[in-house]
């Protein structure tokens, strides 16, 4: 796979605190790279390192196989860049601010024209082309927000944390935008705490922690570093603590947890389990409401990896 | 150009600040207009004198009653010392003269019979005094030189109608020229106003962080960027001065092209690229949208009172003019001053002009120096 960015040994000290730790990666052409980490991991400033917005320590960054710096334009005129915080002017409606932010890249009226009609279809924005940003709700602001990054048709994107406090229709709505764009030839690089958006749409996927990266590798590869393999969950009122320890002595059971009702039960191998407990009810005359089992998520690993679940 | 464009775009909807600003020039250069103008208009006045007569009415004391009623306003007066005393003191009368008993014949006799006389010792009871004054030194150069009174009389009375023409030969219209530099004056405060507002509304939209770094990630150089905003900017004050001018010359005539107008435009011109210097010094200091009316109202204001701008110079406390010498805008106003008051542009008030435009260039290298060295300051820190 062609490398497109590749980062080696970066390093950001904040005074004397490192906010970025020895990070080196790659990121492949036509991949949605997905940056998972808490609030503070160092998700925001190796972006901001990549685009020659902070000065780092050391390290090296390429982007298309040439040192990336700040008048790199010719390189720049190839990302687009939707942040974490909405930017765009409050003074200008929504296809004015895309025309400022397209213009900075496109030149060409007529070019620019039709990039902006189709950055405004692509977010669903083609009913509030007229409307000033005030006037829009959350989830239509981000979703102008990215437009005003994508309109120039960038070949690499970066978008941080675009879906924080959005709805969920917005949400489907910029997730399955990005879906497009990647489907459309970008290369993504998404930074995001929630960790069923990366499952959603990246391909590959890379975990920070104070700023290393802890992990890396598809979410199959990933749920994989995980000891656990399956979740059981059932619903059932009443369980003897004479049945709970007999469920701890069934194969391949490596944790369970009975509250309010609900016993969880973590399986070290994937098979049979739910054969094997949908048994142990019968024979043992459990009456249970509810019974489903679940594949670990990467919230399981991150809290295997670091001790802490995602959102700590 | 899509930086001009959007810099159009978002002054648009800043525009009503800009017209309310320009509305407070025009407004107040309007109501100046129309008061206290200077004329050189030239009328010969006449003084109200009253005359109590206790000679004949006949010989010299007829010429020269004749003469008194031709040349002054006499005004009918009881011969009576409080009547009198009440006219001069109301100024009914700035001057009485009193003509003795035989006056006529003790003159023609040669000799020198005394007119008695009372005044208030204003302005026209000097004139007053001047026509009475006049009408003896003449009477007494003609008096032996003819043997007929009738003759004598009649040369007095041809001497005494000689009037001399007096021609204004100054042709400067004062009244016009006060009226442009009132108005060039008030546009002080619209100039600081709208170049401190426009530069510091721009750049603090621009500059906001997260526009900024927008901005930055884009394919343009930033400085090409910035050098775009100062370009529209500046452009944008140099326009409104040129409105300005053209503004003067339809409120106030030809004049405005003239030659004061043409000092007045690059006096004013001198002084806008000071205000586009301080708008961009002061933008600097900009936290939000509320502090750029504060700064307004306090640069902007406050140097108008304290120069001259709203109150004229000669009405303001020496220790206000000593304050005021520290802003740029009474150098401004002294220029002004200068150019209105001036009939002849010689070498001298020239000079005078352009040192006083030189110390407003030298404001303008401070707010320039000054702006750099805040955005150098800016850049290290962040």
């Amino acid at each position: 796979m062609e490398n497109i960015i590749e980062v080696k040994n970066l390093t950001k000290l904040y005074k004397k605190k490192k906010a970025i730790d020895d990070l080196s990666f790659d990121v492949y052409k036509g991949e949605i790279l997905g940056f998972l980490g808490p609030n503070g991991s160092g998700k925001s400033t190796t972006i901001n390192c990549i685009l020659s917005l902070l000065n780092f320590n050391k390290g090296n960054i390429k982007i298309f196989g040439r040192e990336m710096s700040p008048n790199a334009y010719d390189i720049k005129r190839k990302i687009g860049v939707v942040f974490q915080d909405v930017a765009v002017f409050e003074e200008l409606t929504v296809y004015d601010n895309i025309d400022f932010f397209c213009g900075l890249y496109v030149s060409n009226n007529n070019k620019r024209k039709k990039y902006i009609e189709d950055a405004i279809n692509l977010v669903g924005l083609q009913e509030f082309k007229k409307y000033y940003p005030k006037q829009l709700s959350g989830g239509l602001l981000r979703r102008l927000n990215i437009a005003c990054g994508i309109a120039h048709k960038p070949e690499i994107i970066f978008l941080d944390e675009p879906t924080v406090a959005v709805d969920p229709q917005s949400r489907n709505n910029i997730l399955e935008g990005i879906k497009k764009l990647r489907s459309d030839g970008a290369t993504i690089i998404y930074t995001t705490h929630y960790m069923e958006e990366v499952e959603m749409i990246c391909d590959r996927v890379i975990v920070l922690d104070k700023g290393k990266i802890i992990a890396k590798g598809t979410t199959d590869e990933l749920k994989y570093l995980a000891k656990i393999k399956e979740k059981i969950t059932v619903e059932a009122k009443e369980i003897s603590n004479q049945n709970l320890n007999q469920i701890k002595q069934l194969p391949e059971v490596q944790n369970i947890s009975y509250e309010n009702g609900i016993l969880k039960i973590s399986y070290e191998n994937e098979k049979n389990n739910l054969e094997n407990i949908i048994d142990f009810l019968k024979n043992n005359q459990i009456k249970y409401r509810k019974i489903y089992s679940e594949r670990p998520t990467l919230n399981d690993v991150f809290l295997e990896l670091t001790g802490k679940e995602l959102r700590d | 150009m899509i930086v001009y464009k959007t810099f159009l775009k978002v002054l648009n909807k800043c525009k009503f600040p800009i017209i309310l600003y320009s509305a407070i020039l025009l407004f107040f250069a309007g109501i100046n207009m129309s008061s206290n103008d200077n004329t050189m208009d030239f009328t010969a006045e006449k003084p109200n004198i009253a005359v109590i007569n206790n000679d004949k009415e006949e010989g010299i004391t007829k010429s020269f009653l004749e003469y008194l009623h031709e040349n002054t306003n006499i005004k009918d007066i009881k011969n009576d010392e409080q009547e009198i005393k009440d006219a001069l003191f109301y100024r009914e009368i700035q001057y009485i003269v009193y003509i003795p008993e035989g006056f006529s014949d003790s003159f023609l006799d040669g000799k020198n019979p005394q007119l008695e006389i009372k005044s208030t010792g204003e302005y026209q009871s000097e004139l007053a005094d001047m026509i009475v004054e006049r009408y003896i030194k003449v009477a007494k150069r003609y008096r032996g030189s003819t043997d007929s009174d009738e003759e004598l009389f009649e040369k007095i009375d041809e001497t005494l109608s000689k009037k001399a023409d007096v021609e204004i030969i100054s042709k400067m219209d004062t009244k016009t020229i006060t009226r442009l530099t009132r108005y060039f004056n008030f546009s002080a405060y619209s100039f600081i106003a709208i170049s401190i507002y426009v530069i510091s509304t721009i750049l603090f939209i621009f500059k906001s962080e997260k526009i900024n770094r927008r901005t930055i990630v884009g394919s343009i150089d930033y400085k090409k960027v910035n050098a775009k905003l100062l370009i529209a900017n500046s452009g944008f004050c140099f326009i409104i001065w040129a409105i300005y001018f053209i503004c003067a010359r339809i409120l106030i005539g030809e004049v405005a092209f003239s030659t004061y107008g043409i000092y007045f435009a690059i006096n004013s011109l001198i002084f806008v690229i000071c205000t586009v210097t301080l708008g961009f010094f002061v933008s600097h200091f900009v936290k939000s949208r509320n502090t750029i009316t504060a700064l307004i109202n306090i640069i902007g204001l406050g140097s108008s009172f304290l120069c001259g701008v709203f109150v004229p110079m000669e009405y303001l406390p020496e220790g206000v003019l000593k304050i005021a010498h520290v802003l740029p805008a009474y150098w401004f106003v002294k220029n002004n001053e200068l150019i209105g008051s001036t009939e002849v542009f010689s070498g001298d008030v020239i000079k005078s002009l352009v040192i006083n435009a030189a110390v407003i260039i030298g404001f303008t290298i401070v707010f320039f120096v000054g702006s750099n060295i805040v955005t150098k300051k800016k850049m290290k820190a962040e």
